[in-house]
């Protein structure tokens, strides 16, 4: 069964992760994308790994392998005026392109939307970078550290009030890049399909930055609001939801209904401690969570990760297990909607990568192709696409256009 | 200016808390048209909950959660214990391109308005459940509550100092990415309705929905075999990467000490040399013990110790934008005061959403992370208050002022 954007046609200039994973949800669905790499480096992401056996190689990269599933590859030296020029051949018949090319790169080698327009005005062009394209920090350097900082995550999370002097904490991997990434997915198929009514291509520009305060829950209106700051270090207004050991791992512990909290006190068996006046409400139960916190770590510190959470979700009580990579790939339920994918790459091997993000009853998300080998597809875009002779195409690879 | 592009596009919108309500919020952003149906004897749970402007709970129309994530949406109020109510939510339905929930699964179902009920009266309907463990497999009837999403997804163990038990990501974070993707979903199934008239069902699990961001700690399970060590902040292929303090400004809010940071990284040795200049200490860069990765690396205690000592005594914008002058990332840890007050490169981007709300005023709001060349990019209008338009709906679904008055005298506006 074909996917839902089965005839789109998509180049993408991508790095890391913020464009390519753009591109991977596009590609995933059915798109047909081409990616367009750097002559003999390649996306940058293909020296991060993690690799098979350590042993680092720039077609074995788990992040690169990852997000480029179901595209051709290409490479181009946008630095030379051949290869815009390439890149503009490319655009002609189009859909979308997507890149995220720094805006002071973009100027130094004239990947501007006036450019692409001329040559095809139908064209939709998202530019995805940190910073968005106006403004004073418009030109800043950025890595995923600094963009997840700026958005405003990192001051919510870490230390905690015993841990005050330990510095605020980035959640791990690449969390900027995929959030830049999917937000900007969202208004490249929104014009996609305002096309599908008539209307004209157009120029997209998405802030990473934007994306992630976009995301803050709750936390950022507490100071438009009430003026208060929110912080790592405050006490939580409702108790338990918190981390806590077990005799084999770790359980997050998420009762703060009041029948939640009954049904917990039920499994512990309703000793006598849990009908204490300080413990009677959410709210009490927060402010004496210095109290509560010993009784509840002697208690869960007894107790089996798996058999606790089977307990409490019998009892409608949303606990669930602090999960390690290892319970993820062994876990029944992901098991049996057949969330992991085996992919086959040429160089790298056979490994199990995450799999669909939603399942889609009439066109499914679907692996048809592994991520490309640097330049693999070169002779076939270049030859059969853009007609360009052998002798030309091996040309452009001496003098490293390609 | 051409229309905004989901102009026309009419989503029935069931969902609460913060999946589902982000989800819709990125569709009325896109110009359509999105009806929240909601109760009045049960309202939705972010209605009930903080930031309120004059401190504390009054009426369900002032949580500032609540009016970031409905902005341009409008709420009708039904209570389904009166079958004309359902009525009701089946001409919204019966008009409607797109049905959105976020209910546990199987809670449509029971509720009357099911897949397949709703595909009986509407072929090419595009409905997407957002769940937190999907439609299907052993646990499809376990409880998820946002904040708990985080560690089951496996981020949580893979996210803490080193040395120290699993962190949280300190927001509920599966929610947004759930509501994001599932926008993207629907706009997948918009795109291929319009070419082959086809509807369809989409079934998402939060929980798979964020695995997807954590590829790497995956793949170096299953290509390593082994489970990936927490490292605080830093990175294996760049040093130094890291937040840094910046305590001698550091301004006291409400009996707390709030320190203020920075976080900055260099990519390479060329980065470090700039780095090492700005601080004044330009014969840092050959120092043997900081001269490479695998010497900065080896050596991160003391490096980090070197550069805390140099950000402590000043702004941290100001250390942020001195670096950047120099050539090295670097970015102010933003809190939400520095986001809203602080922040000149935000502020100029014209980012802030204030419209006039008929309870709260005009209060500033988060607004669209993206520009279309195209489209105005605006909120168009700010979250409803319970109940707003239901007069409005009703009337445009066909039923007259009669029939209103009857139907909220017998309750089934409520």
């Amino acid at each position: 069964m074909a996917g839902a954007l089965s005839d789109l046609k998509i180049i993408e200039v991508g790095e890391m992760v913020s464009a390519p994973y753009c591109g991977k949800l596009l590609a995933d669905l059915g798109a047909d994308v081409i990616k367009v790499e750097r002559p003999k480096v390649g996306d940058h992401a293909r020296t991060r790994g993690p690799f098979p056996k350590d042993d680092p190689h720039p077609e074995k990269s788990g992040l690169f392998l990852y997000l480029n599933t179901n595209k051709r590859g290409i490479t181009l030296d946008l630095a030379q005026a051949e290869g815009m020029e390439l890149l503009e051949r490319l655009a002609v018949d189009a859909d979308v392109l997507i890149h995220n090319v720094m805006p002071s790169d973009m100027d130094r080698v004239g990947l501007t939307y006036d450019r692409m327009k001329r040559a095809n005005p139908n064209l939709i062009m998202t530019s995805i970078t940190p910073f968005g394209l106006s403004g004073p920090n418009r030109n800043w350097r950025a890595e995923d550290l600094t963009v997840w900082c700026a958005g405003g995550v990192c001051v919510l999370n870490g230390g905690g009030l015993e841990h005050a002097d330990l510095p605020p904490l980035k959640t791990f991997g690449q969390q900027s890049g995929y959030q830049a990434g999917v937000h900007a997915a969202v208004p490249t198929l929104a014009a996609a399909f305002a096309r599908l009514n008539g209307e004209a291509g157009q120029h997209i520009e998405v802030s990473g930055q934007e994306a992630i305060i976009s995301q803050l829950e709750m936390t950022f209106e507490y100071w438009p609001y009430m003026k208060m700051i929110a912080t790592r270090l405050g006490q939580k207004p409702i108790q338990p939801v918190e981390t806590m050991q077990c005799k084999d791992g770790y359980i997050y512990l998420c009762c703060i209904e009041e029948h939640q909290w009954r049904g917990f006190v039920e499994i512990m068996g309703s000793p006598e401690w849990a009908g204490e006046e300080i413990f009677k409400d959410r709210l009490t139960r927060a402010q004496n969570w210095d109290v509560l916190k010993v009784f509840l770590e002697e208690w869960v510190s007894q107790q089996t990760v798996l058999d606790l959470y089977r307990k409490a979700q019998a009892k409608r009580v949303p606990f669930a297990p602090v999960s390690t990579m290892g319970d993820l790939l062994s876990n029944e339920h992901l098991k049996s909607r057949g969330f992991f994918v085996e992919i086959t790459h040429p160089v790298a091997g056979t490994h199990k990568y995450p799999g669909a993000p939603l399942k889609y009853h009439r066109t499914p998300w679907q692996l048809r192709t592994p991520a490309p080998t640097l330049g693999q597809h070169n002779d076939e875009v270049f030859g059969a696409k853009l007609n360009l002779s052998q002798s030309r195409i091996d040309e452009l690879k001496r003098r490293g256009v390609i | 200016m051409a229309k905004p592009p989901l102009s026309g596009i009419k989503v029935a919108d069931f969902t609460w808390v913060w999946a589902g309500p982000y989800c819709t919020l990125q569709l009325a952003h896109l110009g359509a048209d999105v009806t929240r149906i909601e109760t009045k004897t049960r309202p939705c749970v972010t209605r009930m909950l903080p930031p309120w402007p004059n401190g504390k709970f009054d009426g369900l129309n002032k949580s500032g959660y609540f009016n970031q994530y409905n902005q341009g949406k409008k709420s009708l109020s039904l209570n389904f214990k009166h079958p004309e109510a359902k009525d009701v939510a089946w001409r919204l339905i019966k008009e409607a391109d797109v049905v959105v929930n976020n209910f546990a699964s199987g809670v449509m179902e029971k509720m009357g308005f099911g897949y397949d009920a709703i595909r009986e009266v509407k072929s090419d309907i595009i409905m997407i459940s957002l769940s937190g463990y999907g439609d299907t497999g052993p646990y499809h009837e376990y409880v998820a509550y946002g904040p708990a999403q985080v560690p089951l997804s496996g981020l949580s163990s893979l996210t803490g100092y080193k040395g120290f038990p699993p962190m949280h990501a300190g927001f509920s974070y599966a929610d947004p990415n759930a509501g994001i993707h599932g926008a993207f979903a629907v706009l997948a199934a918009l795109f291929h309705r319009k070419k082959t008239g086809e509807g369809q069902y989409i079934d998402m699990a939060q929980w798979e929905c964020a695995m997807d961001l954590l590829a790497e700690g995956i793949l170096e399970y299953t290509m390593n075999g082994r489970e990936p060590e927490r490292n605080g902040n830093r990175d294996p292929f760049m040093a130094p990467h890291g937040i840094f303090k910046c305590r001698d400004l550091a301004e006291k809010v409400m009996d707390m000490t709030i320190d203020r940071w920075v976080s900055i990284v260099c990519a390479d040795d060329a980065e470090w040399g700039r780095l090492a200049s700005a601080m004044g200490e330009p014969e840092l860069a050959a120092d043997l013990r900081f001269k490479t990765l695998a010497a900065r690396r080896a050596n991160e205690d003391e490096l980090e110790a070197l550069i805390t000592g140099w950000t402590l005594p000043q702004r941290f914008d100001e250390v942020a934008r001195k670096l950047q002058a120099a050539g090295v990332a670097a970015a102010p840890c933003a809190d939400n005061k520095y986001l809203c007050d602080e922040d000149r490169h935000v502020a100029q981007r014209n980012y802030w959403v204030e419209l006039n709300h008929p309870e709260v005023g005009v209060q500033r709001h988060a607004g669209i992370p993206w520009r279309m060349s195209g489209t105005s990019t605006a909120v168009r209008m700010a979250a409803p208050c319970l109940g707003q338009h239901t007069d409005e709906t009703l009337a445009r679904l066909g039923y007259s002022k009669e029939e209103v008055e009857s139907l909220r005298k017998i309750g089934a506006l409520d």
